[in-house]
Parts: C-alpha cells; sequence; structure tokens
C-alpha cells in the first residue's frame, strides 16, 4: 500500500494505487508488442513522455505525492487521449489491464482538482439536462416503437446508444430492420445516455444513478437480453456497470455477437450479394476492451460476395479512429487528424468501403474521410447487411 | 520545446534507486544543425545538456542531476538511415529502437541480422552501444560497443566530428564509407561508455550479422551451485554458440510464471540458454556434437550438467519460455514492479566460482531470491556477472539498495568493471582505480567539456 493520503471518494482509488508500485518506464506501451508500429495517438502526437501511458502513471504518483501541484497545464497531458487501449494491449506488465483504468481514475481525479478537460463539461451538463450528450430533445423511442411495431414486453431490448439515435440514425434504424427481419423479439426503452461520455472524461458523479435508471427500465420491458450496435454502450454496460457498482440481471450482446449466433444456427440467410471490398476497423471499445476481435470478421465474410481485406494494422494493434476517452468534443481538429492515419492505411489496401461496428467510429471515420479525401463508402456493418438483405430461415 | 512541469516530471526519474531530478527544459530536436545551435547556446551560458532515449540504461544516466535541458532524441531522430548489406552495417539516428531496427531488417534484409539485449524493445540501438551493453551474439562479438563502425557527435564548440571509416571528406560522409573504426587513432573512445560526458552523438553505424538459417537454442541446467561457471569458459572457447545467457534457477522459475521463486534442495542452482546458429544442418550438427562432449568432459570432472532441447522444454510453457530466447522482447519478470536495478559489469571469468557462491550468500542474506546473469563475451575473453534486483519503490528500495551496495562491494574487489553506472558507483570504483588513470581521466572530460555542459554529475565529474 502505498503511504499517502488518497481521496476515499475516487471511485478508481485503487486504479490510482496501483500506479505506485508498478511500471517501469520502459516503453513497451509506446509501440504494438512485436509488431513494433506505432500504436498511441497521443504519444505520438504530442511526443513528450507525459503523453505516453508510462508518463502519466507517473503523473498519478507525482500530483498524489505532491510533487506535482494541480494547475490547468496538466489539461493536455491527463485529457489528449482516446483511452484506446493501445497501451494497455502493448504493456507486458501485471497491471497492463488496469492502465485505461488507471487513466480514468486520473481523470477523476483531475475533475475534482482543476476542472475536466477542454470542452468536456458539456457532455455532463447536457446529459444531465436531457440524458444524451448531444443536446437533443430526449427521445423516448415510443415514436420507434410504433413505427416499428414494437411491443412493450420482449425477450430483447436493443439498447440504441445517443450517438445511433441522434446522430448516425442509419445504424439504429439498419439495425431495428435487422432485428425485425430476423424474427427477434424486441422492444425499445426510454434509454439515457449509457455514462460512457462521462466515464471516459472522469465525469463520474452521474454514473451510477444514469446506469441504475437504464438497468430498471429495461428490466421493467421483461427482458433477459439486450443488443446494442454500439460498441461504446456494450463496454460501458459490460465492464462499467460492475465497476460502478450497477448491478444488471440481463445478458449483454453486441449486435455482431447476436448476427453470428444467428447465422450460426443457420435462423437467417443473406438475401442478396455484396460484391464490394471491404477494410474493417477495429473499434476500440469492442476490440482492445473487450477482446472481440474475430467476430465481425466472420460475420463479414459470410456475407456473399463481400471480399474483406486487412489493414496493416488490426485486431489488437489497430490504429484508434481517434473519437473516443473525450477527444473528439475535447480536440476534434486532432480528433479527425487521428483518424486521416487511419484514412491513409485503409487506402493501402485497394477496398472501397470501410466499415466498423461503432457509430461513433463511423463519425469520425466520415469526417476524416471527407477531410483527407478518402473516397470510401465508410458503412456500419449493419448498414451492409441492411442493403444485402436477410430473411428469417423456418425451421 | 517544453517546460511544463507535468512534461518535465516524467523525466526526472527512471527505474532505479537513484535520486530524481528535475529538467528545466525538455528539447525534442528534429536535426543536427538544431543540435549545433543548442549546444553553442549551452556551452556560452553553462547550461547541462542530459541526452535522452527511452531512458532505459538501469543507471540513472538519463536523470538531469544539474537540472538544465534534456535532449529527447527518441520521438524525432529516430531514423535508419542506411544499411549496407555488403558490409553488414546499419547507420542510425540515436533514437532508433531494437523493434525498429529488427523489423526493419525482418522486411527488408531477411539475411542481415542485429544483436539484441534482454532490454525492452523500444530501448535504443545506440544508447546501448555507447555503454557497452550486452546481446544475444555477446559469445561471439562481444559487446555492443565493440561492434561499433562509426559516430557523427558534436562537440562543446559546436563543431561536428565524424570517427571511423566516414572521416574521409569536407561534405556530408557517403552512407557507404561507415565501415569500420580502424587503424588511425581511435577517437571513438572520446565517447564509448562516456554516458554522454564528451559530447553529443547524432549518428552511429554498428555492425549487423549473418542471419543464419539453421537455428537451434539448448538449455542447461546447472546442479552444482558453481558449475555454470567452468561451462561459460569451456563453451565459449569452443566457438560453436551465439551467446550463452546463464541465470540462477530462481529467474528461470519466474520466467515461466512461478510466483514465488524459491531454490529447493536437490534443485538445480542455475539454468543457461544457448542460442546456436549456421548456415547449414550439418555445421549446427557438428557443432551441437561439440556442446555435447564439453559438457560429457566437465561432467566426468565432476560438475552435474545436462543438456535439453530449449525448443521442446518450451513448448511445456509457451511464450511465456521463448521471451527470454526471441529477442527483442520484454523479460517479463523484469517489468513487474515499478523498480529495477543492478550491479552490471565486465568480470573476471577465473573468480566466477567466488563471485557466485558469495554474492548468492549475499541474497539469502537479506531474504532476496537470487537473480544472477552471466555471459561470456568474445570467446570468454572474460564474462558479464550481474546480479539484479527487482522492487517495490514506494515500498522496498531502502532494503534493496543496501543488497545492490554489499555486492557492489564484494564484485569491485573482485576485480569486477561496472558498466551503465550511476554515480554512487562510479564513486566507489573510484576508491579503487588508480590515480594516473582518473587524473588523466579528469584531464580528458576537461578538454573535451570545459565548461561541463554534458551530463554533469556521471562518474562524480
Amino acid at each position: 500500500m502505498v503511504s499517502v493520503k488518497i481521496d476515499d471518494d475516487i471511485t478508481g482509488k485503487e486504479f490510482l494505487e496501483l500506479s505506485f508500485d508498478h511500471c517501469i518506464k520502459c516503453s513497451t506501451c509506446k509501440y504494438s508488442y512485436k509488431d513494433y508500429e506505432p500504436i498511441c495517438p497521443s504519444g505520438e502526437k504530442f511526443l513528450f513522455e507525459s503523453y505516453w501511458a508510462s508518463g502519466r502513471i507517473r503523473i498519478i504518483r507525482g500530483l498524489i505525492n505532491g510533487d506535482l501541484e494541480w494547475t490547468d497545464d496538466l489539461k493536455d497531458a491527463i485529457f489528449a487521449c482516446p483511452t484506446c487501449g493501445g497501451c494497455m494491449d502493448s504493456c507486458q506488465a501485471p497491471h497492463a489491464d488496469y492502465i485505461v483504468d488507471m487513466i480514468e481514475a486520473l481523470r477523476e481525479l483531475a475533475v475534482k482538482h482543476i476542472g475536466p478537460g477542454p470542452n468536456q463539461k458539456k457532455l455532463i451538463e447536457r446529459t444531465l439536462e436531457k440524458f444524451n450528450p448531444y443536446d437533443e430533445a430526449n427521445s423516448d423511442n415510443e415514436e420507434l416503437k410504433k413505427k416499428w411495431d414494437l411491443p412493450d414486453k420482449a425477450e430483447w431490448v436493443y439498447y440504441i446508444g445517443c450517438t445511433s439515435n441522434y446522430r448516425q440514425q442509419v445504424i439504429r434504424d439498419a439495425t431495428i430492420k435487422f432485428l425485425k427481419d430476423a424474427g427477434i423479439d424486441f422492444t425499445l426503452v426510454d434509454e439515457h445516455c449509457c455514462t460512457s461520455p462521462m466515464v471516459r472524461t472522469g465525469q463520474v458523479s452521474i454514473a451510477k444513478e444514469f446506469m441504475n435508471y437504464n438497468i430498471a427500465q429495461i428490466e421493467n420491458a421483461g427482458v433477459s437480453k439486450v443488443v446494442t450496435s454500439c460498441a461504446g454502450c456494450y463496454r460501458t454496460m459490460q465492464k462499467d456497470f460492475e465497476k460502478f457498482g450497477a448491478h444488471m440481471n440481463f445478458e449483454v450482446y453486441h449486435t455482431v455477437e447476436l448476427i453470428k449466433q444467428l447465422l450460426e444456427e443457420k435462423k437467417i440467410k443473406f438475401k442478396g450479394e455484396y460484391n464490394k471490398t471491404v477494410t474493417y476497423h477495429d473499434p476500440c471499445h469492442l476490440g482492445r476492451h473487450m477482446k472481440i476481435y474475430e467476430i465481425p470478421r466472420e460475420v463479414y465474410k459470410k456475407i456473399p460476395g463481400l471480399r474483406l481485406v486487412e489493414m496493416k494494422r488490426n485486431r489488437n494493434h489497430a490504429w484508434c479512429c481517434g473519437a473516443g476517452g473525450g477527444v473528439k468534443i475535447g480536440y476534434p481538429d486532432w480528433a479527425v487528424e487521428i483518424s486521416g492515419e487511419r484514412i491513409n492505411e485503409a487506402k493501402e489496401t485497394g477496398a472501397t468501403v470501410l466499415s466498423s461496428v461503432c457509430p461513433f467510429c463511423r463519425t469520425n471515420l466520415i469526417d476524416a474521410n471527407e477531410k483527407y479525401g478518402g473516397d470510401f463508402e465508410v458503412l456500419d456493418l449493419l448498414e451492409i447487411i441492411d442493403e444485402v438483405g436477410i430473411e428469417k430461415v423456418e425451421n | 520545446m517544453s517546460k511544463k512541469q507535468v512534461d518535465l516530471y516524467p523525466y526526472s526519474y527512471d527505474m532505479t534507486e537513484n535520486e530524481p531530478h528535475m529538467p528545466d527544459f525538455i528539447v525534442i530536436p528534429e536535426n543536427t544543425d538544431q543540435l549545433v545551435q543548442l549546444v553553442k547556446f549551452c556551452n556560452e551560458n553553462i547550461i547541462p545538456i542530459t541526452p535522452y532515449i527511452s531512458g532505459n540504461n538501469v543507471g540513472g544516466l538519463t536523470i538531469p542531476e544539474h537540472g538544465g535541458i534534456i535532449v529527447d532524441f527518441g520521438k524525432k531522430m529516430n531514423k535508419i538511415l542506411h544499411i549496407n548489406d555488403t558490409m553488414m552495417y546499419a547507420l542510425l539516428e540515436p533514437g532508433v529502437t531494437f523493434g525498429q531496427l529488427k523489423k526493419h531488417l525482418d522486411e527488408n534484409y531477411p539475411r542481415l541480422r542485429y544483436s539484441y539485449p534482454n532490454a525492452p524493445p523500444y530501448a535504443s540501438v545506440i544508447g546501448n552501444a555507447l555503454l557497452s551493453g550486452m546481446t544475444n551474439l555477446a559469445t561471439k562479438i562481444g559487446s555492443m560497443g565493440d561492434a561499433i563502425n562509426g559516430l557523427e557527435v558534436i562537440t562543446a564548440d559546436g563543431n561536428i566530428a565524424r570517427i571511423g571509416s566516414c572521416f574521409y571528406g569536407k561534405d556530408e560522409a557517403d552512407p557507404d564509407s561507415w565501415w569500420g573504426r580502424g587503424p588511425i587513432p581511435d577517437l571513438g573512445g572520446l565517447f564509448i561508455n562516456w554516458q554522454g560526458m564528451t559530447g553529443l552523438i547524432t549518428k552511429c553505424a554498428v555492425q549487423l550479422w549473418p542471419n543464419h538459417p539453421v537455428k537451434k537454442p539448448y538449455l542447461a541446467i546447472f546442479f552444482g551451485l558453481t558449475d555454470v561457471a567452468p561451462f561459460l569458459r569451456e563453451v565459449g572457447k569452443a566457438e560453436i554458440v551465439d551467446d550463452i545467457v546463464a541465470f540462477s534457477i530462481e529467474v528461470a522459475k519466474m520466467e515461466i510464471g512461478i510466483p514465488e521463486p524459491k531454490r529447493y534442495p536437490e534443485e538445480p542452482a542455475y539454468s543457461a540458454v544457448i542460442p546456436m546458429s549456421a548456415p547449414t544442418e550439418n555445421m549446427m550438427k557438428a557443432k551441437e556434437e561439440i556442446l555435447i562432449n564439453i559438457v560429457k568432459e566437465l561432467n566426468q570432472k565432476g560438475t552435474n550438467i545436462h543438456l535439453i532441447n530449449y525448443n521442446e522444454f518450451s513448448k511445456l510453457f509457451g511464450l511465456k519460455a521463448r521471451t527470454i530466447y526471441e529477442l527483442p522482447a520484454v523479460i517479463l519478470n523484469l517489468v513487474e514492479y515499478s523498480g529495477l536495478t543492478w550491479f552490471g559489469s565486465y568480470a573476471p571469468l577465473h573468480k566466477f566460482e567466488d563471485l557466485i557462491e558469495r554474492t548468492d550468500a549475499l541474497f539469502q542474506k537479506h531474504n532476496v531470491p537470487p537473480y544472477i546473469m552471466m555471459k561470456t563475451l568474445k570467446s570468454s575473453h572474460h564474462g558479464i556477472f550481474r546480479p539484479i534486483f527487482r522492487f517495490k519503490k514506494f515500498e522496498d528500495q531502502e532494503r534493496m539498495v543496501k543488497l545492490v551496495e554489499e555486492i557492489t562491494d564484494l564484485c569491485i574487489n573482485e576485480g569486477c568493471i561496472p558498466y551503465k553506472t550511476p554515480k554512487w558507483m562510479t564513486a566507489k570504483m573510484r576508491e579503487k582505480i588508480n590515480p594516473g588513470w582518473i587524473n588523466l581521466f579528469e584531464k580528458i572530460k576537461k578538454c573535451m567539456d570545459p565548461n561541463g555542459i554534458f551530463n554533469p554529475g556521471r562518474w562524480n565529474t
């Protein structure tokens, strides 16, 4: 145990403590392990040691033991990081799996002492007022339920997530259509933000309350399973709900997991073909954070006609899209710059379609595609499936 | 450049027990011209310059003892400038890492290889070479310092000098001219092992080696405490292996994931991984035969050594067991805590029995599992004796420092010469070094760096 006092009310206190006697600053966090490719968008951009995982771990020590004073100068080193988990995957030390937790705990501590990162306060202010970080009037999803003729009680809830519900609605609509066509017994609920933007940026004061609200909404629908098309919501429900003591009595699936299962059980089949070359971008929240790499690939490969090609950095070594961790709102130009690197990498593959399974990745990849002349169709997997069409197989 | 406290802070410390000091500025240079201006400015204004690449030297050598400017070479001066595959060398900027060089060679020059240390993949090639670090070709070629072909340096007056066969010509050197260091006065000696105290190195050529297609590693286990010593001497002399990395059995246990490393009675005391390579299968067979015969002969004289095919052994333990062999890699047990230090030394091979016994006793006295690595260099002309100490900086440092100091005293008395030395260790060495050497050393330092701007404090300067 460390001999210095850490605020008891910090949710991530145990991760702050962990930083004290771990990390020898060996630089392994900087590059993909054994692949020797850049993995850290933050370090690659800002260069100083303070912008790499080992530097941030040292900053935790410095702030807690008083070597460093709390000033606004700290903000970029603490908040200019998409928490993509590249460091977590590359590091070989026993604390590796907790590096993102450490950074988030550092952010929580920073919010308490010097406030949130640039522009990030809006996330919590908007969410408190309108239950989503996009400043849109809350949709209780009743209209959607009517439009799609969905029941009040069902086996599944489709948890849309704020980005798909308020920005990337094509993903929402394609997912609902898929679930209907597949014959899934599902409904929608009056969901509020899953709290991912707040948890990622250290603004955790509302997290548990919102998590419990969503759990109650979902459980009131009588469901045993939740499916979401958002990698961020998926990660938050799977990992953060428990961390914040919000207990759920239902299973959580990402849409790719459900699709794979339905295909394997031969409950659905594709109706048409998709004769295009597609490259898949691993969302950090599904990939490195949840270790789901192969399931989406298996689904893409089963779509008739679709040719899947890999970018140089893929799976656990994938370069982040740059949107996560509060970077899209806090450092918008840099977020697109990070994504621009991914667009350039995608160009090397010869693909015409850049696809992912995360609405937030889609947003940022589209922005970079426009800015850097990518000339790609940037599509979610569900949009591709929507184009191909599926039908339920009656057994 | 940054002078923000938050940016300076991570440069103020390293993994070792050495006391942190804050720099005043961090500078990330892009080219030599910028550095010439910086050196001239610092020399005029008496501002310390500490070179930094990744700070992995295990000697506190990038901690800015007297503040000033840290020059971080790792971020932008990290280009592989040239590979000469005929004369087998690489011309590098200081920031190039082992992983980067390996990837480049594997992808573009698969018939060539570099020699890799037990350091993390992202330690600097040049940093390690300039400090005479170890390699996994040590039995064959010696240290990395031995394999430097040439340097480009900036001296205190801002002069750029090229050292080695690249010294011809007024303009930029021909990239194919960096093939050797002799037969001229070896000015490389003014910079190699000087810990950045005499100038800034901006380019360095290092030798590459044939990447033989036939590879076979062996594992040797040694049941007698000192059985490893004659093995190192005799196998080294036979010139059949690339390297021998011997380590106490506790290390071997840690490497395969056993959390509480203890040595039980009847267990072997040491083990060694022995990478071998050859251009043909027949040559490999001949080498294996020699190795097996050496072990037989040693055992007939009273040792108890077993040889095992390492590939077979590692199948039992998977990737973990291979990390110590497939370099560059992170040696997992070295990154377990927040602290790591060592007494890494070049050592007289005839004293290894004594060193092993007495060092082992000191580890036992302090109730610390022995962590000792040994190698033999250049066909066993001398050896490497390297007790290593892993510790929790905020919990265990004091106890570990005591042990390191006792081992340092013992080993220096036995004639070991530590490398990558922190200043507390050079202070101990200075008490033993002959005054004539100290006098010459001080004169050279004064001549090369009259204002004491280059990494001041090293070697107690």
